[in-house]
Parts: C-alpha cells; sequence; structure tokens
C-alpha cells in the first residue's frame, strides 16, 4: 500500500527568507525544512520553500504572521508530483 | 618571534577557531543556494549563522540586511554608490580613509570635509553641524581613524544627521569588533566593515549592514541561485549585491571570529586596547625625539600613530621590522587623516593592537625604538 503525504510547502523570496522561516518555525516547535521549490511551481526560476506537515499549516501561519514573515505562495501536494496553490 | 602590531591593517593572530573553520569548510561547505544537497545547505546553515551573529552583535534586526562582501571597500563603495549620484554634496570627517574619498571622487562628488583638531570630538561635532546643510545627500564618517585611533563622536553625529534627514553612512572598519557599533541606536543609512580586522575573520570578508528603508544598487551583476529566469538582479537582500559564488571558507572563520568577539565582549577588547595604546604612548613619549600622537581618556582607540625627529617614517618602519616588529609606516591610505593632524609630508609610523597583543610586546617597540632614537 502506498501512503500518499499530503504537505505544504511556503514559497521563500530568497534563502535567507527561507531560513528566518524555518528557524521561526523550529523556535515555535513546529517541524519545518528548506527544500529547493519544484520547477513546477516556480514561474520566476529557482527559490526555496519551507515544507511543512499538513496538520501544521494553520499554526505555521499564525508563527509567521506573529514574525513578520510574510509568505510568498504557498502550494499544497499530496505526494503525487501535483502541486496546488493555496489562497493566503 | 614577530610582535604583530599591525591589526589596523589586519589582525594576524586570530582565535583558533578561525583556522579550524576555515579548513573545514574548504572540504565539506558548497555553494549556499546553489543545490538542495547537503554540502549546499551545511553552507547555507553557516552563511545564515554568520549574518545572525553579526546582526546581534551590531543590532540588525534583520539578517538579511546582513551583507557579505570582500572587505570594507566594498562593503563602503555599495552604500556610497547606493546613496550617491554623480555631483552631489557630501560631508566627510578631516579623518576618512581613501575608501571613502577616492569613490567620492570617482563620482566627482563635492566634498565638505568637517574638519577638526585630533582627539577634538567636540570641535568634529561643530564642524558637521556647519557643514551638514539642506543640499548634501549624504555624510560618510569614520568611526575611528586607521591612522591615529581617535574615535569620533558617531552617537551625536547619528543624531545630528536624523534631524536634519540626511543619511549616514559609517566606516566601521576600525571599530568593529572593538568599538560598539549599535544600527539601531545609530539609524545608519548604511554600515561597512573588514572581517579580517577587530572581527578577526580572514582576509577577503566583509560586511555591508543595511539600515531601514535603504534600497541598494549593487555593484555587481550575476547568479544569486533566486529568481534565476528574471534579467534583474533580485529587488530584495541579501541576494541583491551578492551576485557570484560566496566565499565560503572565509565566511565559516568569519563566523568563528564573531563568536570570539561575543564571547569575549567589545568593552573588555576595548579596555585592553587602549590599555596598551596607552602604554604605547607613555613609554614611547618619553623618549628624546620622538612625538607621539595621543589624546585624552576616552578618545582613543588601540592606534597610536609617532614620528622621530629626522627620521623617515618608512626607514623606521623597515627598522623595526628588521627588530621583529610589525609595525606600518607612510600615510596609511588615509592622506586626508595625514593632512587634518599636520603629518602629511612626513608621513607617521603606526603601531596598532588586537586582544592578543599583550604589554610585553609594547615593551619590546618602546625599547627597539630606545636603540634607533640613542
Amino acid at each position: 500500500m502506498v501512503i500518499q503525504m499530503v504537505y505544504y510547502l511556503i514559497v521563500c523570496r530568497s534563502l535567507t527568507y527561507a531560513q528566518r522561516t524555518e528557524k521561526a518555525l523550529h523556535r515555535a516547535g513546529i517541524s519545518a525544512h528548506i527544500l529547493r521549490s519544484p520547477k513546477s511551481i516556480d514561474s520566476e526560476g529557482c527559490s526555496h520553500s519551507v515544507k511543512v506537515s499538513e496538520r501544521s499549516l494553520a499554526a505555521a501561519l499564525s508563527v509567521l504572521a506573529r514574525a513578520d514573515l510574510s509568505p510568498k505562495r504557498i502550494f499544497v501536494t499530496y505526494g503525487d508530483g501535483s502541486y496546488q496553490e493555496v489562497g493566503l | 618571534v614577530t610582535a604583530y602590531l599591525d591589526s589596523a591593517a589586519t589582525t594576524l593572530q586570530k582565535p583558533p577557531g578561525v583556522a579550524r573553520a576555515v579548513g573545514a569548510a574548504v572540504g565539506s561547505l558548497a555553494s549556499p543556494g546553489r543545490g538542495g544537497h547537503r554540502p549546499a545547505m551545511l553552507a547555507a546553515d553557516v552563511a545564515f549563522d554568520c549574518r545572525q551573529a553579526a546582526a546581534e552583535l551590531f543590532h540588525v534586526h534583520d539578517p538579511e540586511k546582513v551583507i557579505f562582501t570582500l572587505n570594507a571597500t566594498h562593503a563602503l563603495n555599495l552604500a556610497i554608490k547606493s546613496l550617491v549620484k554623480p555631483g552631489d554634496t557630501v560631508v566627510v570627517s578631516g579623518y576618512e580613509h581613501n575608501a571613502v574619498t577616492r569613490p567620492l571622487h570617482a563620482l566627482g562628488c563635492q566634498i565638505k570635509v568637517a574638519g577638526g583638531p585630533l582627539f577634538d570630538p567636540m570641535a568634529t561635532l561643530a564642524a558637521f553641524d556647519r557643514a551638514v546643510t539642506a543640499e548634501v545627500a549624504a555624510v560618510v564618517c569614520t568611526h575611528v581613524s586607521n591612522v591615529f585611533g581617535f574615535i569620533l563622536p558617531v552617537r551625536e553625529l547619528a543624531a545630528l544627521c536624523r534631524q536634519r534627514g540626511v543619511p549616514l553612512i559609517l566606516d566601521a572598519a576600525q571599530s568593529a569588533g572593538a568599538v560598539p557599533v549599535h544600527m539601531d541606536e545609530l539609524g545608519c543609512a548604511y554600515i561597512g566593515m573588514p572581517g579580517h580586522k577587530g572581527l578577526y575573520g580572514p582576509q577577503g570578508t566583509g560586511l555591508l549592514l543595511c539600515g531601514e528603508g535603504q534600497t541598494p544598487r549593487p555593484l555587481l551583476e550575476g547568479g544569486t541561485g533566486s529568481l534565476s529566469a528574471q534579467s534583474e538582479m533580485p529587488d530584495f537582500l541579501p541576494d541583491r549585491l551578492e551576485a557570484g559564488t560566496h566565499n565560503m571558507p572565509g565566511i565559516a572563520g568569519l563566523l568563528e571570529g564573531i563568536r570570539y568577539v561575543r564571547s569575549r565582549g567589545e568593552e573588555k577588547i576595548l579596555r585592553h586596547e587602549q590599555a596598551l595604546a596607552a602604554q604605547c604612548a607613555a613609554g614611547l613619549g618619553s623618549l628624546p625625539g620622538v612625538t607621539v600622537y595621543a589624546g585624552p581618556a576616552g578618545t582613543q582607540a588601540g592606534v597610536v600613530s609617532f614620528t622621530v625627529r629626522g627620521k623617515d617614517c618608512e626607514e623606521i618602519g623597515d627598522w623595526l621590522g628588521r627588530q621583529g616588529i610589525a609595525v606600518r609606516a607612510g600615510l596609511h591610505c588615509a592622506p586626508l587623516a595625514h593632512g587634518s593632524a599636520g603629518t602629511l609630508q612626513s608621513g607617521t609610523v603606526r603601531a596598532s593592537f588586537s586582544d592578543f597583543n599583550r604589554p610585553a610586546e609594547v615593551s619590546r617597540l618602546v625599547s627597539a625604538v630606545a636603540r634607533a632614537v640613542s
């Protein structure tokens, strides 16, 4: 049986911004890690995203709002290689 | 063993962690932002940690406003060429380095010098008060003179600039790591500094701290690992000013140097260097024919210049070098400072100290100069 994990990608404007985002989430006890944004969601070229689990997204957005960190865009993926943008 | 007393040029003795970090980086850190693999992400972590450590040391709210540069000259060129247009009027102190005056000359600026006697902060401030008028595009001021160690009144100058709405660029080449530099309090537009002096990093490192609301102009365009499909440089920091591959061994070393400064404390380092400078000034000042440029307590950091009657400063510097004492003689790339102090024709011999110097090294210098003048 293949379990398809749902997770979110918080696209950041720069690697440094992604690092600030990841560290803010870690400080709040939310598991997150940085990866290069998939090419399919990155029309402007290279960027970095912070990956969080489905159940962490709401808490993550709340933490980022308090830290004055603004995600550029957010995508959800169901582990099947497709990405859908989530309205902010 | 060389008594190394030329830290105003580059600190030679570094905390042991610096060389270890540089060596380790060569074989383990790739390019931050240029891959998702472990060596690239490790490099990204080190670069971020270094920005964060610098942001905390210099009270910058946001580590994205900490830019890696090649040295202080690079940082100051970025700052000046972001704020100043050809033909603008710019006010500088009488103690600026060529890293400030040459870019301003290259831009064809009207340079107003807010001159004042050595070690007289009130006179310097009064000169700025007169010079900073409505048409001034920017003020550029060194925090500590690289020739004489004169600590300029930058807190008061920053208040003056804020009051008159004129952006201030601070040259922290001699102060960073040894005299507290507080971006948040000063409200500077930019602060430029080397990594290889008071921050104890390797040569080839420097930092530019960007103030709130600044939109700096790149000196270099190229790859940043971000917005790669776009023809223009990104409009966000630090990417906007960091085209090309980072000096990761240098940044790893700089991080260790900044950690050392933070653990030791700038105030403690300053007191140590000032004590050495006072010992040096007193010792040299007691020698016949030696003129020492020393200021009242609190006006001079760990840099002391002197001249010897009837001797060329370069000859003295060369002779001391042959005795195993490393100092710097000449104009120290700061003819404006020498003009202000009246030493443009003679130059000076400069001894400059770091946290790693000891009183015995100063005694050795004084003894050697005593032999030279006898």
